[in-house]
């Protein structure tokens, strides 16, 4: 297994647990009215978490790709990067 | 906008583990069946179940993904250059949303899943592999161990401009109606693309993340993807897909081929009847 895939692994397995677990605490506390508003804030973090997950992967997909001097792939990455810049500037347009 | 109750948060729940575990089996995302769940059993709003959908979109491409990385069936490369498609493709569709008539979409959609499951079917004894594991891959093709054989299989990918179409499609439908976009992906890559069904379905898993992240931050955005309704529905469809790919491997490729060609038939029909409501 190369590098690359080995840190992909790890990005993504750290975005779902991390997410998951928020999302579980969070809901927990919000079905039992028990502090709503940190359950609120707890479950909107663990949206951001997950919506961000896939994008940190990129991200360290440009990183290894620059360390390797595949500049194809830098360009092919940043322009994934580029469109999902592009998504957050239509989300609040 | 619905209150959650605890039995509408266990409904949600139990919702996303089915779909989870189906899509996870046929690489699909989920997403095909959660929909339909949600605004037809539910009535929810189309955008709210697309927006919740898309988030267990992407919590299945991360879980799933996380572990297959290093198995070798992620073709990383394809991914990366495929993913320049899928993502422009669902920021235009998150954009023309408000422009096009759903129902023409629909009925488009439709159209699309019943010729894939045709060739699905035309092609469910056909294998994409060189048997040979010494034989180069080319570029953008791959290599990994296959259980079925017990040996390493290799395949090309070819006809690549035609996987940036169909990926770009995915895309714009993903965002348009809360799917994945693997059910447009996988069929074209396995079926014209020469890659195993197998090699397609985990790339296309990993590339549907990215994808769907696209079309989510736009209604996240835009107050339509809500965390209370989304939570729920994302914790099934993880605890769905954990169970989806155990099913995954132990089930033959030629049931998974024929499964998806049912599948996407029967999603066509609903398209069809739901665009002529």
């Amino acid at each position: 297994m190369n590098r690359l895939e080995r840190t992909i692994g790890s990005v993504l397995r750290s975005g779902t647990v991390a997410s998951s677990s928020l999302f579980a605490v969070g809901l927990v506390m919000a079905l039992t009215g028990y502090r709503d508003a940190l359950a609120g804030v707890l479950l909107e973090a663990g949206l951001v978490i997950l919506l961000a997950t896939p994008a940190t992967r990129v991200v360290v997909s440009v990183i290894e790709y620059v360390r390797e001097r595949d500049w194809t792939f830098v360009v092919l990455t940043l322009t994934v990067l580029l469109a999902l810049g592009g998504s957050i500037v239509a989300a609040y347009l | 906008m619905n209150p959650l109750n605890p039995v509408l948060a266990l409904i949600i729940f139990g919702a996303g583990t089915i779909a989870g575990a189906l899509g996870v089996a046929l690489g699909l995302g989920g997403g095909i069946f959660l929909v339909p769940f949600l605004t037809l059993a539910l009535g929810f709003p189309l955008k709210s179940a697309a927006a919740i959908s898309l988030s267990t979109v992407i919590a299945t491409s991360s879980a799933v993904s996380a572990r297959r990385a290093g198995n070798q069936l992620i073709n990383l490369r394809l991914g990366m250059v495929l993913e320049v498609a899928t993502t422009a493709g669902s920021l235009l569709g998150g954009i023309t949303a408000q422009y096009v008539a759903e129902t023409a979409l629909q009925r488009l959609f439709g159209v699309v899943s019943m010729a894939v499951a045709f060739a699905m079917i035309g092609r469910i004894n056909r294998r994409n592999v060189i048997a040979d594991p010494a034989a180069d891959p080319g570029r953008l093709g791959g290599r990994f161990y296959e259980e079925e054989s017990g040996g390493v299989v290799t395949y090309r990918v070819r006809r690549l401009p035609l996987a940036l179409v169909a990926s770009f499609v995915a895309g714009n439908v993903s965002s348009l109606l809360g799917i994945g976009g693997g059910i447009i992906k996988v069929p074209v890559l396995n079926a014209w693309c020469g890659m195993p069904l197998r090699a397609a379905a985990a790339t296309s898993a990993l590339m549907i993340g990215v994808t769907a992240t696209g079309g989510a931050v736009i209604y996240y955005g835009h107050g339509d993807l809500r965390p209370l309704l989304a939570a729920p529905a994302v914790l099934g469809v993880q605890l769905g897909s954990w169970s989806g790919s155990r099913l995954a491997e132990n089930t033959s490729v030629k049931w998974l081929k024929l499964l998806m060609a049912v599948l996407l038939a029967v999603v066509a029909v609903l398209m069809f009847l739901r665009s002529a409501r």
